[in-house]
């Protein structure tokens, strides 16, 4: 077999590859991580629980507030993905955004931030202990940085999109590599 | 005979034209594209989002971006790595080669601005002055587009 034609297959390989197991274009975590399950404040002060998504599946996204590249850029993809769902499945997914800064992102500032998204934007914080419980049985972290002369800090976080579905099962990742046709499609058939 | 010195005279002045034409300095030899900020609600920073083209033969730095419109404004860049993210000050500036371009654009090069001055609405227009090694002036004021949240 000549060069060119094995790098050919190669490329072709990758591609299918690329595409993830089981023809997700995220990343399957069915059966590898537990269940959803949580204790937060939500964007209107209360304590909350999973149970506040009343049964109906949810991507969630870990950041803060005082991120201004990529978590406007995830949360924008991740709307215009819902967008393109039917209009059913749109209503059906509730969106979540969990601020592991609580302290710049208190219950006002969320719920300004996740409105200007979309409406079925839910924000979310806690305190310390129960967002490292959380993020920890996501096998996910976040930190913060040095402060600056003014106080103000960065945060580091995970960049991807958490999906679980009906049952509150993890069922993907979407890493940020992933374009809205991509986000869109890997929604449209969870949400089947 | 008449003909073929006619073309040639012709051939002659075009390519002249076309030599006078490359040779020419380009008016800015520095041009900045789609300048944008990206509102973000709730008093969190904003990010501000454009292409720099440096026309001149030689590299240039930008060193830094000011606005009366924020408090502070810092160049960044966001790092993704192994499904986590994070932000890193370019506390050497950027350089932009000669005759290359540089896109600030969501998920890596970015100005932070901080702090706004006041209420911002989409389609208002927010001046920064950028600041720049190896080209004059070494001041350049941009005007930016305030867009929404939800656009890249
Ligand atoms: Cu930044």
């Amino acid at each position: 077999m000549n060069l060119p034609r094995l790098g050919l297959m190669l490329a072709a390989l990758l591609a299918l590859a690329a595409c993830g197991e089981e023809g997700w274009h995220g990343k399957s975590i069915e059966g590898l991580m537990p269940e959803l399950e949580f204790r937060l404040t939500s964007e209107t002060g209360e304590t909350v629980t999973e149970q506040v998504f009343e049964g109906r599946p949810v991507a969630m996204y870990f950041g803060f507030t005082h991120c201004p590249d990529i978590c406007p850029a995830t949360l924008a993809r991740l709307v215009a993905a819902v967008r393109r769902l039917p209009e059913p499945q749109q209503e059906r997914l509730q969106l979540a955004f969990v601020s592991v800064d609580p302290e710049r992102d208190g219950p006002e500032q969320l719920r300004d931030y996740t409105d200007a998204f979309s409406e079925r934007m839910l924000g979310l914080t806690g305190t310390q202990k129960q967002l490292k419980t959380l993020t920890r049985r996501y096998r996910t972290t976040y930190g913060y940085e040095e402060r600056r002369e003014d106080g103000s800090y960065e945060v580091s976080h995970s960049s991807a999109i958490f999906v679980f579905d009906a049952d509150l099962e993890p069922r993907l990742m979407l890493l940020d590599s992933l374009g809205v046709a991509e986000i869109a499609a890997d929604l449209e058939r969870l949400l089947q | 005979m008449k003909i073929v010195s006619g073309v040639l005279l012709v051939i002659v002045l075009l390519a002249g034209a076309l030599w006078w034409v490359s040779d020419m300095a380009p008016a800015e030899p520095i041009e900045i594209e789609n300048p944008r900020v990206r509102l973000v609600p709730g008093g969190a920073p904003m990010a501000g989002y454009f292409s720099i083209t440096n026309h001149t033969d030689a590299p240039i730095r930008l060193v830094s971006a000011a606005s009366d419109a924020f408090g502070h404004v810092m160049i960044h860049r966001t790092v993704v790595t192994d499904g986590g993210a994070r932000m890193e000050h370019q506390d050497q500036g950027v350089l932009v080669g000669a005759g290359e371009t540089v896109a600030f654009e969501p998920k890596g090069l970015h100005l932070m601005l901080m702090r706004a001055q006041r209420e911002l609405e989409v389609g208002d227009a927010v001046d920064v002055v950028f600041g720049f090694e190896g080209v004059e002036p070494a001041e350049y004021r941009v005007t930016f587009t305030v867009v929404p949240v939800t656009s890249s």
